[in-house]
């Protein structure tokens, strides 16, 4: 039932491609994983989906291969191009050569996400951006609600749309760049992924995907690119791709499941180079382990892959792998494997319903491992300088390997507000040079942090000439949080987002640094504080009164002036003396002048003392 | 209450009270030393305890071990083979090992010079990158290729570099892994921590050409031995008497003492009984070590950057071996690893005096405070004394009670303030000399400051004579400004490095004693026996205590200073010395128009 089900459907699919071919390039989709032994016993797993679906049809809400989740989503915001990025661990360019897909799949470590949105002035697209991010963080389980203003840019150089935008102007279209560094990538957010898909995980390639394997991987990054494309002639169709690439580690993955931890191995197992004089039963010198690039997909990726997709494309083979043609790969039956023209690459079409499985046994011949990987275009790596807690320094490494093209890029950091940036500090220099070179930063934009409420947003347009290596510095300071910003971890560091490096000539090509750890000021109520605050407390108690002791001249009460209460009671008995006098005065005249007189003679003196004294 | 308060004020009057501050002050000095001592007891002390819950040690299974060892047997034939070779080669092999375990290396040349030697060599480390981490933190695991005593590090190093394959099979690290290699086991380890934070002076130190993430703490190995071993040291202290977190040492503690069955001993104390005697003695030690602030293994770099930093060391005859070793490190790398914050809970002033037991700052503070404060106290009371006049009145104390308050006699301040100037800015000179001559100049030159040293109170003393002729209060104020700052750099210094002005303390209290002795016999006794106290003068009974040639500590001085920073000298050049210079002066001081008025009084 099923293989007639998956034979209907795929005769529906490519009767529709032969129809939709001559009109235009309507709903199609296809899949394709591409497998890369890379150096010291690497593996790099590219997956990629891919469909499309005229524009007229998403306007209509017929949606096909796009997900319907999503779709809505874009259209809510009015979002045009979407671009975002889930990432974990680092590209080790050193050993792994490029990136895949020259790096315009990837993204810095945690969520990156950016869109050019339809809106006519910048408030209506940071609402939209705002609908965006809260739907997006909804449906992919991921904190990106918390791309507030903050953590939100506009790139004026670093990015330029994928996409054909025809019928849109500059005016209308924003490009909205948020980035969360601290965000882990975890298992939630790949199944959202995987439901976004025709297949969903069920069957083709993306039965391999597993949460165990993908997130144990040395680096991984999955990306979902939303762009319209306009052929010439044809009609215009909504592209999404959902790509996931991952470099596994073969030794880690090769182990089982079930017993994960790497114990020593038996010592008649291991390894040694045997042309050491002093090897013996106990003593083993270990061979290199680089040279392990025997494996098995079900070995990798812990599973056998299911058939293929009945949705997808026939004509284009789901599996290939990258590894010279000299080296034997035995595959399942069902599998017709074919050898591609450039000698290093060879693809796999798999009927339906079959599960698909390679095996590559240990290589014969040493030399021929693994395709060599392809030098990039720039390596950069970017750390901290200096030391404290009050102001440091951000250095950026980048070096050009090639001997003869010089590499001309743009360099973009968004920094967090609490890093404050001294601009003119911000230099270049080639290795070897100590003057700082005028002539490599070409052109800088800058946009300033306001506290609390914008990053600083730093894109530097910058060359770097051939085989040399240049050190792009800037200073600057920390500021200190007020108490209730600090994370319940404030003494982790705050995550600075990765630089993103856009390689404009002499090819496409983008890469990330690795993101960075800030230590702020961080207070301590802990025993030190109160130490300090106690014995200060204390000193200045005892300096408090010591110094008012020896600078306060004393004398006793009766060789002073009088002040205090005494005088005020002294006065008030004086003017109700005064009173009382009156009022008697007043009253009997006739009668007590007597008191009256006497009353007044004691009273007298004391006004005279009062006054003389004052 | 009028009546109290007069009665307060003719008590203040009293001749009596205003020999109060001098016994007030003996008192401050007393207490201190006395405090120190009840400390080691249980009411005073506390037990160690793990204030961080995110370290968990000695929580998790530990497997280093079986088939390691092998592989370990082997690294340690190949650093066999390599004993007597010079850094580079040595380098160069230990940079093809590490490479092979699929480690990033890179190499560091640094080159310093102190006291006329240079002390050069290339640092070798390399990083396991976290599987999946992304390079925002790191642990470093150091062993140098000798220790402080120069003592190869023959399984030190073969162990760091079987962990580091061993290391690198677990997925679990969340943070990067680096190994240092380096030469020796203090300006490798400062010359690499300094160009790691871009702290270096570049014309010296060669900068990093491979970084990481911010380091949060250290391990060091410090194996020398080879039969197998009963327990393990833990060296803490840091340079500048700055001390690593107290929770670093109970995890390690945690786990060798708890986890792995093998004692832990800190100071040097071999045999511990954790009765008073040894406690007292651990943080005599402790204080002692924290006092010099030289850097005691190739942790002490690491703690002035605030990365918690300590040196193992395996000692003792035993049934442990390296692989227990390593499992020590295993545990405490797992539980490093668990940290979400930086290290910041637990104390980082402390002293130890038992492996679980320790004093915190609030409770050995004062004692330092009290007997900064004794010089305080004695600076006031000799301003105060200053602003009497100077004969006093001959009229009965009834008839002055009457009288209208003594007026405040004026003081001299130029001469006295000249003279507290003077010896501060004399102090730059024994500073600077001691720290730039070469090795062969500082006993001869040692000597010949002693001599200067005893000769220059007497002729800045006679020469302030014959120019000034200062008088008694001059003197006094003299010694209330010296005396004056004396308190207030050590009260500042006892937050920072409590030990150091505790000693200095101690040492300069016969200071708030002196004055100026009216009989030429006093006098010269009273100046030699304030002699004894002098800084060089201590120095060298120091030196003959522990039998140690007084060149040597000069050197070992000038090398800390030069490589690690350490300021200790700047206390005692710039605090001590013109501290007892001034006081000095004032004991060899004849006031003038003295002779009559000691002769009635």
């Amino acid at each position: 039932m099923r293989q007639l089900f998956s034979f209907f459907l795929l005769s529906l699919v490519s009767f529709s491609s032969l129809v939709s071919s001559t009109s235009a390039a309507a709903a199609d989709y296809h899949e394709q994983l591409v497998l890369r032994p890379l150096p010291l016993s690497a593996l790099l797993a590219s997956f990629n989906f891919r469909s499309n679906t005229s524009l007229s049809e998403f306007e209509a809400h017929n949606f096909r291969f796009f997900p319907r989740s999503l779709g809505q989503i874009l259209q809510h915001a009015g979002t045009q191009e979407l671009h975002l990025r889930f990432s974990l661990g680092r590209w080790d360019s050193e050993s792994w050569g490029a990136r895949p897909w020259d790096g315009a799949r990837e993204g810095g470590t945690g969520v990156e996400l950016w869109a050019w949105l339809q809106a006519t002035t910048d408030e209506e697209a940071d609402h939209k951006w705002l609908t965006l991010t809260n739907a997006l963080s909804g449906l992919f389980c991921a904190s990106l609600n918390f791309i507030d203003g903050t953590r939100t840019t506009r790139p004026v150089m670093s990015f330029q749309p994928e996409g054909d935008h025809l019928n849109t102007t500059a005016a209308d279209t924003h490009l909205l760049y948020g980035v969360l560094p601290h965000e882990v990538v975890c298992t939630e957010n790949l199944t959202p992924f995987l439901k976004l898909l025709p297949c969903k995980g069920k069957a083709g390639i993306a039965t391999l995907l597993d949460g165990h394997k993908l997130f144990d991987a040395s680096w991984q990054s999955m990306a979902i690119d939303v762009k319209p494309i306009c052929p010439v002639g044809g009609e215009c169709v909504l592209q999404i791709e959902l790509t996931i690439d991952m470099v596994l580690d073969i030794d880690r993955s090769k182990r089982p499941r079930d017993n994960p931890i790497p114990r020593p191995p038996p010592g008649h197992e291991l390894p040694c180079n045997t042309s050491k004089p002093y090897h013996s039963q106990d003593t083993c010198f270990p061979t290199d382990h680089q040279a392990n690039q025997d494996w098995t997909l079900s070995q990798i990726f812990g599973r056998t892959m299911k058939g293929i997709c009945p949705l997808t494309d026939p004509t284009i083979p789901p599996v290939c792998l990258h590894v010279p043609d000299s080296r034997s790969v035995y595959h399942s039956d069902g599998v017709l494997e074919k050898k591609n023209l450039d000698r290093v690459s060879r693809c796999f079409e798999i009927k339906p319903d079959v599960d698909f499985e390679i095996v590559l046994p240990a290589p014969e011949d040493e030399s021929a491992v693994v395709v060599k990987p392809e030098t990039p275009l720039l390596y950069a790596e970017r750390s901290f300088t200096g030391h404290g807690q009050e102001r440091g320094g951000v250095q950026t490494i980048l070096r050009n390997p090639s001997p003869d093209t010089e590499v001309e890029f743009i360099y973009m950091e968004s920094l967090p507000w609490f890093m404050r940036i001294y601009l003119h500090t911000m230099s270049a220099r080639i290795q070897g040079q100590t003057a700082k070179n005028e002539s490599l930063i070409q052109e800088v934009y800058y946009r300033p942090a306001v506290d609390r409420a914008r990053g600083t947003q730093l894109e530097v347009r910058m060359r770097v000439p051939p085989a040399s290596t240049v050190f792009l510095t800037y200073d600057f300071e920390k500021s200190i949080l007020r108490y209730t910003e600090y994370p319940p971890d404030a003494n982790r560091g705050f995550d600075v987002a990765a630089a993103v490096i856009t390689i404009l000539s002499p090819a496409a090509y983008s890469l990330r640094t690795t993101s960075l750890l800030c230590s702020l000021p961080t207070p301590d109520f802990s025993m030190p504080y109160n130490v300090i605050i106690f014995t200060s407390t204390a000193i200045a108690l005892a300096f408090g009164g010591m110094f008012n002791i020896l600078v306060r001249r004393f004398v006793a009460a009766d060789e002073g002036p009088e002040v205090g209460l005494a005088v005020l009671k002294k006065r008030i008995n004086e003017r109700v003396g005064v009173l009382v006098e009156k009022f008697k005065k007043g009253k009997g005249k006739k009668i007590e002048t007597g008191v009256g007189q006497a009353t007044g003679e004691v009273n007298d003196p004391s006004v005279e003392t009062g006054v003389a004294k004052e | 209450m009028p009546r109290l308060l007069s009665s307060a004020l003719a008590l203040r009057r009293d001749p009596r009270i205003l020999k109060i501050p001098p016994y007030l002050s003996l008192l401050c000095i007393l207490v201190g030393a006395v405090w120190l001592f009840l400390l080691p007891l249980n009411e005073y002390s506390r037990r160690t305890y793990i204030s961080e819950n995110a370290l968990l040690p000695g929580q998790v299974h530990t497997y280093f071990g079986g088939s390691d060892q092998n592989v370990l047997r082997a690294y340690k034939q190949e650093v066999n083979s390599l004993v007597g070779k010079s850094n580079v080669e040595i380098n160069d092999k230990l940079e093809s090992i590490v490479k092979g375990l699929g480690l990033k290396t890179a190499r560091q040349n640094f080159t310093y010079s102190a006291a006329g030697r240079t002390f050069e060599g290339e640092n070798l480390y390399a990083i396991l990158q976290a599987p999946r981490g992304d390079a925002t933190e790191a642990i470093v695991l150091v062993a140098a290729w000798e220790n402080v005593k120069h003592e190869l590090n023959k399984n030190g190093v073969p162990l760091v570099l079987t962990l580091a394959r061993y290391f690198k099979r677990w997925s679990l690290w969340s943070k990067d892994i680096i190994i240092l290699l380096s030469p020796d086991s203090i300006a490798g380890p400062q010359a690499w921590v300094d160009a790691y934070h871009d702290a270096h002076d570049s014309s010296r130190v060669a900068s990093l050409p491979i970084k990481s993430g911010a380091l949060q703490g250290a391990i060091a190995i410090d194996y020398v031995q080879e039969h197998r071993f009963k327990s393990v040291h833990i060296v803490y202290d840091g340079v500048n008497g700055q001390l690593p977190n107290l929770d670093l040492i109970n995890s390690v503690v945690n786990i060798a003492g708890g986890q792995m069955g093998m004692g832990v001993a800190l100071q040097e104390m071999w045999n511990h009984n954790d009765k008073y005697p040894d406690r007292l003695r651990t943080m005599l030690r402790g204080m002692l070590k924290q006092g010099l602030g030289l850097a005691s293994g190739p942790h002490s770099s690491f703690i002035p950057y605030h990365v918690d930093a300590v040196t193992l060391q395996p000692f003792g005859e035993g049934w442990q071996d390296e692989m227990a070793m390593g499992r020590v490190v295993e545990g405490t790398f797992r539980s490093l690893n668990n940290l979400l914050e930086h290290l910041h809970q637990s104390f980082f002033f402390y002293l130890l005096m038992h492996r679980e037991r320790f004093v915190s700052i609030g409770t050995y503070l004062p004692s330092a405070m009290l007997v900064a404060a004794n010089f305080t106290i004695m600076a006031i009371f000799l301003w105060m004394k200053s602003g009497q006049p100077e004969v006093p009145a001959a009229s009965t104390p009834e008839s002055s009670d009457k009288d209208a308050p003594t007026p405040t006699a004026e003081r001299d301040l130029f001469l006295p303030l000249a003279v507290v100037a003077l010896s501060g800015s004399l102090s730059v000179i024994p500073l600077y000399v001691f720290n730039h001559v070469p090795e062969s100049a500082l006993t001869p030159l040692f000597y010949l400051f002693l001599v200067i040293n005893t000769l220059l109170p007497i002729s800045i003393s006679l020469t302030t004579t014959k120019l000034f002729s200062p008088t008694l209060q001059q003197y006094h104020l003299v010694k209330s400004f010296s005396l004056l700052l004396l308190g207030m750099f050590l009260s500042s210094l006892a937050t920072l490095n409590f030990s150091l002005a505790m000693l200095i303390g101690l040492l300069s209290a016969p200071l708030s004693f002196v004055k100026p002795y009216s009989s030429p016999v006093s006098r010269i006794v009273g100046y030699v026996l304030l002699n004894l106290t002098s800084p060089p003068a201590v120095l060298l009974a120091s030196a003959a205590i522990w039998g140690l040639n007084v060149g040597d500590i000069l050197r070992e001085a000038a090398v800390a200073w030069h490589v690690t920073g350490t300021t200790s000298a700047v206390v005692v050049w710039c605090v001590w010395w013109p501290a007892w210079l001034a006081g000095s002066v004032c004991v060899l001081g004849q006031p003038a128009g003295q002779e009559g008025k000691v002769k009635r009084a």
